[in-house]
């Protein structure tokens, strides 16, 4: 998978280079830049060639659409990781705490529970299979 | 018969039952099969719980993975974590792709390139991709000059943009804004500077103190008290 990526990292930054040499080329041409120019041209169309080959490779690779909401506002979509780590850790924090307090609930009800009804309780627990 | 039984009923039963029309006495489906009753009729007519325990429920499966395990750890993620909590990131889009060419920290509603465009508007696909004739490539034969001015903008970026990983620091020294690490390192020299006169001062009170204890003890010896010995304050600062 990694490789993969890296693939096509490597593909679309040799893409990109293309095109900005194209700019150069495009931007002050020279008669002599034709040839140049041409052989530029027939690279982008095998560039593209390439990134649509590695297609394949990258279909299980699933991008949040949220992502792409960063990205086109101009802004680093490592915000977006950022943030969802965060949002995670304190779910998982909060989460915690109700389970443990719940835990602690459990517990001190039992106490209590033993201590007005002890016969019941035995009975529940029997029931339960908690003894 | 029953139908007499339950229009009594219903007479008594409250109009603002929480349940809403259901009469509380009519008889409802334990759907836990836990609430077990037996009723009694008779003269004396009662309900008597026959099951274990009212509302005792299964309780639920426990599962191996809750929120009670730090889920970070668990998935591996601690690097992850480690690595955008420290640091402040960068807001902009360049300075995660410091090698794109071109402005890509405007809006790209601005300028059509915007990726939820091509999700929503997906692109013709699904033909080969074939290299260009030589006719084909007649059309991309082009008149030699500079670009029009209205062109010319987007040339000046990509090679900043290309750049500006190398030249950071030397960019911001040389004018502009300053970054963080500049004041860091402004600040730092001054507290040296300010350090260095410090010491400075402290040296020139030092020689100054001893220069005076020299012509006191100059003084001492050609003076009539001067008893030959060290006094305590000499002796322990010699």
């Amino acid at each position: 998978m990694a490789s993969s990526l890296e693939n096509l990292e490597t593909q679309l930054e040799m893409f990109i280079e293309n095109v900005r040499q194209i700019h150069i080329i495009v931007s002050d041409f020279q008669p002599q830049s034709q040839n140049v120019l041409n052989q530029k041209l027939q690279a982008l169309v095998h560039g593209l060639q390439e990134v649509d080959k590695l297609k394949s490779q990258v279909q299980d690779v699933a991008v949040p659409l949220e992502v792409f909401d960063y990205i086109d506002q101009g802004r680093n979509p490592q915000l977006y990781t950022k943030d969802c780590i965060e949002k995670a850790l304190a779910k998982n924090e909060q989460v915690k705490g109700k389970i443990d307090a719940y835990r602690k609930f459990k517990a001190n009800m039992l106490v209590e529970l033993n201590r007005t009804f002890p016969a019941e309780l035995n009975k529940y627990r029997a029931l339960r299979g908690d003894e | 018969m029953m139908g007499d039984q339950f229009r009594k009923v219903e007479q008594y039963s409250p109009k603002s039952s929480p349940r809403g029309g259901r009469s509380p006495v009519v008889s409802r489906q334990d759907s836990s099969g836990t609430l077990k009753t037996t009723i009694l009729l008779g003269k004396n007519p009662s309900i008597v719980p026959s099951g274990p325990f009212y509302l005792m429920k299964e309780p639920p499966g426990e599962s191996e993975l809750t929120g009670a395990t730090n889920l970070m750890a668990y998935y591996g993620l601690e690097h992850s974590y480690s690595k955008f909590s420290g640091k402040k990131l960068k807001e902009q889009l360049s300075s995660f792709l410091p090698t794109l060419p071109g402005v890509i920290d405007s809006p790209g509603q601005q300028d059509n390139s915007s990726l939820r465009s091509v999700i929503e508007k997906p692109p013709i696909g699904g033909k080969d991709l074939l290299p260009l004739t030589s006719i084909q490539l007649d059309g991309f034969r082009l008149h030699p000059g500079p670009l029009p001015e209205q062109y010319r903008y987007t040339n000046s970026t990509p090679i900043k943009n290309k750049h500006k990983n190398k030249h950071k620091k030397h960019k911001h020294k040389e004018g502009g804004v300053p970054n963080q690490e500049t004041t860091i390192a402004d600040t730092s020299g001054d507290t040296h500077e300010k350090k260095h006169k410090k010491q400075k001062r402290h040296d020139e009170d030092k020689e100054r103190k001893k220069r005076k204890k020299e012509k006191k003890r100059k003084k001492q010896k050609h003076s009539p008290e001067h008893s030959g010995g060290l006094t305590p304050s000499q002796h322990t600062s010699s």
